[in-house]
């Protein structure tokens, strides 16, 4: 299917199903009802097929081009039909599932986690392994059948909406660094399993620290090879720069177009107004072309790798340029005024400031152009 | 020569380009030197993807060929000679009192007129200056005599691409106009996007040095490559031209005013950022008449204020925004 003929197709559903398919609460609405449209609106998609395409048949997809899975989510970013956070965690870990998961056990799981009925999350932060993740000590020991794993992992967004987990753990000695860590997909309700939810500065429970005391993983839960979970997460981190940012930057392309619409209602040309949006527009169309780039490498079978970082950095900038942009162009809205549509921009103002510390800081990010893309030599 | 050249076509176009301007550091003599290669019909089958490989390849080198007036004598549908030039960013104002962009007073009412922008040194050999002229129907074109906008002394902070500012008042009749089929927007479109290559080529010059005398400099016993502050501003630097240079190649395939004004401006932005970073890590080195940064950083200065300025084009785009009340897509998968 070609992507202008998938698009037309697809804008002419979501405008038919307009009604059936915008959010029921006002405003950002509490996690819970988040999470149930957010699995309505994944429901609707794969029973209409869109959901399907950009997938291969093996996990009951469509096949197509992963451009097709790019359009869908920009189309409903542009339309701000669903939060797209629970909709990222699918594009960072199916396709590396389906590359290194047995092809049975991601034919009987991943199904479900596309058609919105089921959610994964991602257990890789540990209070002691951050930024540092190669140092992790979440252990998992070899027993009859597969693993016994103990240890605790912290920041692991959206588990308690969670049936499975992909696990990073360490196998090899406590110092084997990246040689010996090993991943798993493990099932939440496993016993052993306990959490407990974190607050965030924007008021929610995105995340949970997260207790695993002797949980077994069977055999065939193994991603990748043993000890070589590495590899695994190496994989990982390139798609969370590819299709999710095409998604994110069509929510943050919706959120400037809204902030203009404010400002031009109000009839404000000032120069101050303008040099913001037009420097906002710049960060985010420099953005999009570069990413626009990163998704026809990834259609065209080219391996993505650590160039995402630039992807990762020019994101990360134009998100919290335009949140900050907010907050100068209309004063108090983020820190005074009451009412659901200031409650969205301030939960976006604050939520931008985590992005330049998820999927790897702004910091390491710098670090890895530095050496690996102008191969600098090593750090002092 | 027509339409798409393949990426290996322009890959030896540029190189071979790149070799004349190296060739020839005098302007005059690199100008002839790239219409000897056929720079000429290069702009006319291929005008921005010629632009591209022509500009790419003057930020590399260095090189002062005064090619933007083929651009823009090019977009405003005339024939380009060496020997043409153009009055840039500016048009002719009829009226001395109120000298501002778009006035749209007809050629022929006042006299004198006041002649009011910039040229490059090819004036000092041309013999013609074509200058737009704004008017109720749309943008005009006039020819003059060259050499009633030579200067004595060229000013500037980039002597060697001597650009000029001229304010000069002519009579009406040194004036002629010309016959032509392009329009301003289109020559300010064109203008922007060769700029944005240049810019881009050029920032990629400065980054390399940068990157090589970090890594050859040794000081406390490593080499200062070695040190985060310096990784993280030749990081910053990179970050910056490649979404430039991403940009300006989404120009290429699909140009319109507002994105060449953005690729303008980013490529101006990555130009000065990575010249500052630049500065940093040559320290000392780089403040010196010997190294030839301070080259490229007069020239990305100049390049940067030519057709807007990466600091000023924001404000104009930013207002045609709030103007239209939404934001176009622009990108496209
Ligand atoms: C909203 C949100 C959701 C998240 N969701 C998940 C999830 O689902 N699953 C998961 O596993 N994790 C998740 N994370 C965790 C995230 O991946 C980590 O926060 C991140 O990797 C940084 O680790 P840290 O917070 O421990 O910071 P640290 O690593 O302790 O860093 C502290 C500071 O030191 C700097 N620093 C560290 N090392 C260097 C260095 N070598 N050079 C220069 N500076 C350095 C960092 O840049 C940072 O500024 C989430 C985080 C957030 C904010």
């Amino acid at each position: 299917m070609d992507p202008e003929t998938f698009r037309r197709d697809l804008t002419a559903w979501l405008d038919a199903n307009a009604d059936e398919l915008t959010p029921p609460y006002e405003g950002a609405g509490s996690m819970d009802e988040q999470m149930a449209h957010y699995s309505h609106v994944k429901r609707s998609l794969y029973d209409a097929g869109f959901g399907r395409y950009g997938w291969p048949e093996s996990v009951d997809g469509l096949g197509g081009s992963p451009l097709l899975r790019a359009i869908v989510g920009e189309e409903i970013n542009l339309r701000g039909l669903c939060d797209p956070n629970p909709w990222t965690m699918i594009e960072v870990l199916v396709p590396t599932v389906i590359e290194f998961a047995r092809t049975e056990v991601a034919a009987a799981l991943v199904p479900p986690f596309l058609r919105g009925d089921e959610m994964w999350c991602q257990g890789f932060s540990e209070p002691d392994a951050g930024s540092d993740l190669a140092s992790l000590s979440c252990r998992a020991d070899k027993t009859d059948g597969g693993w016994l794993v103990s240890g605790q992992k912290i920041w692991t967004s959206f588990i308690q909406y969670a049936q499975r987990c992909v696990l990073l753990t360490r196998t090899g000695e406590p110092n084997s660094a990246h040689r010996g860590i090993t991943a798993l997909l493990v099932d939440v309700d496993s016993p052993g399993i306990t959490y407990s939810p974190i607050e965030t500065m924007h008021g929610r429970l995105d995340f949970a620290e997260v207790h695993y005391d002797e949980v077994f993983v069977p055999t065939e839960r193994l991603i990748g090879e043993e000890n070589g979970g590495w590899q695994v997460a190496m994989d990982i981190l390139p798609y969370e720069r590819s299709t999710t940012f095409w998604h994110r930057g069509a929510l943050l392309h919706r959120r400037l177009s809204d902030l203009v619409a404010q400002l031009s209602d109000s009839g404000d040309l000032s120069d101050t107004s303008a040099k913001a949006i037009g420097e906002v527009f710049l960060s985010l169309v420099a953005f999009r072309s570069r990413s626009r780039d990163t998704q026809y490498r990834l259609a065209r079978g080219q391996q993505l790798g650590v160039e995402t970082s630039i992807d990762k950095i020019l994101i990360t900038s134009a998100e919290q340029q335009l949140f900050e942009a907010v907050r100068d162009l209309l004063p108090g809205v983020v820190e005074f005024d009451g009412g659901d549509h200031a409650a969205m921009w301030r939960t976006d103002y604050l939520y931008s400031r985590a992005a330049s510390i998820y999927g790897g800081t702004a910091e390491i990010q710098r670090n890895i152009v530095a050496r690996r893309l102008l191969d600098l030599g090593p750090e002092s | 020569m027509s339409g798409f050249i393949e990426p290996e076509d322009a890959g030896l176009l540029a190189s071979s380009f790149a070799a004349a301007m190296l060739d020839a550091p005098d302007p005059g003599e690199a100008d002839q030197a790239l219409y000897d290669l056929g720079w000429a019909d290069l702009l006319a089958a291929s005008p921005a993807q010629g632009a591209a490989i022509a500009f790419g390849a003057l930020g590399a080198t260095g090189s002062a060929a005064t090619l933007l007036d083929d651009v823009v004598v090019h977009a405003l549908g005339v024939p380009v000679s060496p020997s043409t030039c153009v009055l840039f960013d500016a048009t002719l104002y009829t009226n001395p009192a109120a000298p501002q962009p778009g006035d749209p007073r007809s050629l022929m009412e006042d006299n004198p007129f006041v002649v009011n922008g910039l040229v490059s040194s090819r004036v000092e050999r041309a013999t013609t200056v074509l200058i737009a002229v704004d008017e109720f129907e749309g943008t005009a074109v006039a020819a003059m005599d060259a050499g009633l906008l030579r200067e004595p002394e060229p000013t500037g902070i980039d002597p060697a691409h001597a650009y000029r500012h001229v304010s000069v008042r002519i009579p009406t009749d040194a004036v002629t106009p010309v016959n032509a089929e392009g329009n301003w927007e289109d020559a300010v479109t064109a203008a922007r996007m060769a700029l944005s290559y240049q810019l881009t080529g050029g920032a990629r010059w400065i980054l390399t040095e940068a990157r090589q005398h970090a890594i050859d400099r040794v000081q406390f016993g490593r080499p200062v490559a070695s040190f985060q502050a310096m990784r993280h501003k030749l990081a910053e630097s990179l970050v910056l031209i490649e979404g430039a240079e991403s940009l300006g190649a989404t120009c290429l395939r699909d140009p319109d005013p507002m994105k060449a004004a953005l690729a303008k401006s980013l490529a101006g932005k990555a130009a000065l950022t990575t010249a500052n970073h630049a500065q940093q890590v040559l320290a000392g080195m780089g403040f010196t008449a010997e190294h030839r940064l301070h080259l490229w950083l007069k020239r990305m200065l100049v390049l940067d204020a030519l057709y807007g300025s990466y600091k000023s084009l924001p404000t104009e785009i930013g207002r045609d925004l709030l103007i239209y009340g939404t934001v176009p897509r622009l990108i496209q998968l």
